[in-house]
């Protein structure tokens, strides 16, 4: 069995388990980072949603119900997150722009706009796409990207696609990234007779430096180049969460990656270990204070059963809407489904209430009533309590 | 436009195809109207069991000769549709051992071939059964694919000049000096209204039959009885299981593919359209199907669906012990209808339909159906794990591994503006996902081949997603659940096409 021992143990490897182990980290602690394994943000369209109401997101705050997390941490809080995210990733190849005092709209692969706050540099110039020309690239058997969709509900647009030899938006973005490819794709464009606008492409263009290869086709054609977020497997999404990994471990970050926890040790109030079922060698990980971060269901970090709610790591009650007819809503279409408020309670310390646990702190999409896909919240809610989860476990410890 | 044929057929699930097939081998022109895909009411909403008759057997004998009759006939001509695999009735602690009795003895009236298995040799046929068995009785059931047997019944008739229209529903029955001599046809998604004429009408929609017949100004009596199922991801048994008791809720499991269809419920309703299930529904039958095969319990659901038996009407209260016999009927004014039965004996309800019919016509070309193999098995030979492996360079059915080249293949051979038929007949988004990632790429790929236009794909998706959730709905808890959130924040996230419950 490895033993090792650590001021923090994050469970939960998706960007509020992330954004905590950062800060952490930052702070000179010893932080363990446990994931079961890529996270769900890496499914992602990689922009940083804060909150889809009205234009002016930390403004409209004052309308969430009571219990949102995101009262809990206070605009001032999210401010402060939303500012360590951008300056996180402005180290990295993958930057973002935008403000939190205004909402942006970004085209879908569908041809509908999106709401979000901060978006990849990629994105910048989706922004407006809808005043000029656009001209959107596709690739030749791509299998989550058809043109026509946007074609044919936005006016003043048009298509062509290119042969990349590849059909899955990964191989196409490795594509992307070999010798030469870049220059012939140019070659190409250039070829190709399109109105004066904007010219758009699937989120392919790269995994490691998409700034600067979008930059070199925006200045062979002498136009302005935006990604569009494809469905998962999705390449910016992968750029954030490799970024916000690299920024923990460019931190001293400990990462216990691939292994789920297969128990828990407390003594009295308080949390001592987690053990990985790593095969043939557990790992026991120690620690003062524990956060947990492992998501709602597509994560894992809940499990629902034919009438119940599971957290799946330390078995914390779940607060759920009531009996399963309750949990969706007949009209799939109808976000913010009843079981999307389901999770895990939490005090203003951001510790779970009921457990008796006093070093033990919750963060992310496992809290209940963050209503991700009502409020279209998901990144933001995760970085904010992210952050605050970890302010509360530095406060303990220090 | 106007067509003009013999004989007119409502409906196009197994007794509608049966029909055209009878009277496709007896040379009679006809044309098959159809308001869905194949198969899209009861024959395609059931548990695609060739009944040995066991299930009837101690109520209602003359239904069970009928189908072990039927049975062997199938068997032998629908070698592709039918999977072989045998059936067990389990008796659990606590089932009557009289109705055991009483069963082993109808079943040899009957001539229902059958063994007594020890819980030993039980297990060893079927591991995942509950240890706890005191007996297994053996019964040739069989596993049948309703869909690919609706498609070769249509695929004769398509090669003997009979007409098949799907996707058009019957919007009037015309009439002339009281008499019904063709009908006016509306298709889905353009409404247009095509008008074919002949000289009778069969009325076999099922469920819907009474609908059909007050178009003619008629009317039949019926009992519509809703009956729920659920599909495990897993194929937990390789044979047919039945529990050994008077018929009930929830007490049969079927092996397809590679999935189990379990169910059933019983509840009356009045109207055939816009069925729900009730999750308690769900629940009464994985409780039930897990007595059977406890793995049952843990096993992730894919989804619920439900169907109308269309059932004679009776003066019994119980939908169960209502005759599953058929019946044939001469409206006298050129309709017939045809009632009542199971898919097990749908080739014998088509024989005494166009029996009727031929003499109506005094014709007497003599039915064929049980002597000829179906015809079009070699091409309809389905999708075996070798064809599809074959293919993986390009797939865009990650569950199934359907290859864009099958889907280009459906869409260019058929035609098609409906997702559903490529689904159909592809297998695409039938596996755990639903659909959920490939209906999309599966409506890019037809506006790419230029057969629905961008604009109709987003209204096609839309209904698509509404019509898969509403089945996915009461089963939804534990893995699927977890699918269904991922699916959710594709469509209603990434893709923005939801809207905001206040």
């Amino acid at each position: 069995m490895n033993d090792s021992l650590h001021d923090v143990v994050v469970i939960g490897g998706g960007m509020s388990g992330l954004t905590a182990a950062i800060h952490l980290a930052g702070k000179g602690l010893r932080t363990a980072l446990v994931s079961r394994g890529d996270p769900v943000c890496s499914l992602s369209t990689g922009c940083i949603d804060v909150l889809d109401i009205g234009k002016r997101p930390l403004e409209a705050m004052g309308e969430l119900p009571e219990g949102h997390p995101y009262r809990l941490v206070g605009r001032k809080g999210i401010e402060d997150a939303l500012k360590m995210f951008r300056d996180l990733m402005a180290e990295g190849p993958s930057p973002y722009v935008g403000t939190t005092r205004r909402n942006r709209e970004i085209l879908t692969p569908i041809g509908t706009f999106k709401t979000t706050c901060l978006v990849p540099r990629t994105m910048e110039a989706s922004q407006g796409c809808r005043d000029e020309h656009l001209h959107v690239i596709s690739f030749h058997g791509i299998r989550d990207f058809y043109p026509s969709y946007i074609t044919s509900r936005l006016p003043n647009t048009s298509f062509s696609i290119y042969d990349a030899g590849a059909s899955s938006t990964l191989a196409i973005a490795t594509r992307f990234e070999e010798e030469g490819f870049v220059d012939d794709f140019c070659t190409w464009l250039s070829g190709l007779e399109i109105p004066p606008g904007r010219v758009a492409v699937p989120a392919v263009l790269g995994l490691r430096n998409p700034v600067s290869l979008m930059n070199a086709i925006s200045a062979r054609i002498g136009r302005d180049v935006f990604e569009i977020p494809t469905l998962p497997p999705s390449i910016p999404g992968l750029r954030l969460f490799r970024a916000l990994k690299a920024a923990f471990q460019n931190r001293g970050g400990d990462v216990f990656w691939g292994n789920a926890i297969s128990s828990v040790e407390t003594r009295g109030d308080m949390v001592e270990a987690v053990t990985l079922a790593a095969s043939g060698r557990p790992s026991r990980v120690q620690g003062r204070v524990f956060i947990l971060a492992t998501g709602s269901f597509v994560s894992g970090g809940l499990f629902a059963t034919r009438d119940a709610v599971k957290e799946i790591v330390f078995g914390l009650p779940v607060d759920i809407p009531g009996p399963r007819n309750d949990w969706f809503w007949n009209d799939f279409f109808t976000t913010g489904h009843p079981i999307e408020g389901s999770g895990i309670e939490v005090d203003s310390c951001f510790r779970p209430v009921m457990s008796g646990l006093k070093n033990l702190f919750v963060c992310g999409s496992i809290l209940a009533r963050s209503e991700i896909m009502k409020y279209r919240c998901g990144h933001g809610m995760a970085l904010a309590t992210g952050l605050k989860a970890a302010k509360m476990c530095e406060r303990m410890l220090l | 436009m106007t067509i003009k044929t013999d004989v007119i057929i409502i409906g196009g699930g197994s007794t509608g195809c049966g029909i055209a097939r009878d009277l496709a081998l007896r040379g009679i022109p006809h044309y098959l109207v159809e308001r869905g895909d194949f198969a899209s009411g009861a024959t395609g909403a059931c548990h695609g069991l060739l009944h040995s008759g066991g299930r009837y057997v101690v109520k209602d004998r003359e239904a069970a000769r009928e189908c072990i009759t039927e049975n062997a006939i199938l068997r032998r001509i629908a070698r592709k549709c039918v999977e072989p695999t045998g059936g067990l009735f389990i008796r659990l602690p606590g089932d009557s051992k009289r109705y055991r009795d009483e069963f082993l003895a109808s079943c040899d009236e009957a001539g229902i071939e059958t063994a007594i298995l020890s819980p030993t040799k039980a297990l060893d046929l079927v591991p995942t059964l509950n240890p706890t068995l005191e007996e297994a009785i053996s019964v040739p059931d069989c596993s049948i694919d309703p869909f690919r047997l609706c498609m070769l019944n249509a695929y004769t008739s398509r090669h003997r000049g009979g007409g098949i229209l799907t996707h058009h529903e019957v919007v009037e029955v015309i009439q002339e000096k009281g008499r019904c001599v063709g009908v006016k046809a509306r298709e889905r998604l353009t409404s247009q209204v095509k008008e074919i004429r002949g000289r009778v009408l069969i009325n076999a929609t099922g469920a819907w039959g009474d609908r059909v017949a007050r178009l003619g100004g008629v009317s039949v009596p019926m009992s519509l009885s809703k009956g729920s199922l659920i599909i495990t991801n897993h194929r937990l048994t390789n044979m047919v299981i039945n529990r050994l008791r008077p018929p009930s809720d929830g007490d049969i499991i079927v092996p397809n593919e590679a999935v189990c269809l379990a169910g059933t419920t019983s509840i009356p309703v009045s109207n055939p359209n816009n069925l729900e299930i009730d999750p308690a529904e769900v629940d009464i039958v994985a409780t039930q199907a897990e007595q059977m095969i406890p793995v049952f319990g843990t096993t992730r659901l894919i989804r619920a669906y439900t169907g109308v038996r269309p059932l004679l009407r009776v003066s019994a209260r119980d939908a169960r012990s209502i005759s599953r016999g058929f019946k044939v009927i001469d409206h006298a004014n050129g309709m017939f209808s045809v009632l009542g039965g199971k898919l097990t004996t749908y080739r014998l309800m088509a024989e005494k339909t166009v029996d009727a019919v031929m003499a109506h016509f005094g014709l007497k070309a003599a039915c064929r159906t049980a002597e000829l193999a179906l015809e079009g098995q070699d091409e309809l030979s389905g999708y075996p794990l070798s064809k599809r492996l074959s293919t993986m360079d390009d797939i865009v059915c990650e569950c199934e591994l359907v290859a864009r080249r099958t889907v280009e293949h459906a869409i260019n051979t058929m035609g098609t503006q409906y997702v559903g038929d490529i689904q159909h007949r592809t297998r695409l988004g039938m596996g755990p996902c639903q659909g959920g990632f490939c209906t999309y790429r599966a409506l890019g790929i037809m506006q790419e081949i230029g057969r629905v236009s961008p604009d109709a794909s987003i209204t096609i998706l839309k209904e698509f997603l509404q019509r898969r959730f509403k089945g996915i709905r009461p089963a939804l808890w534990g893995d699927q659940l977890r699918e269904e959130q991922l699916i959710e924040s594709i469509y209603l996230g990434i893709l923005n096409m939801g809207v905001r419950h206040e």
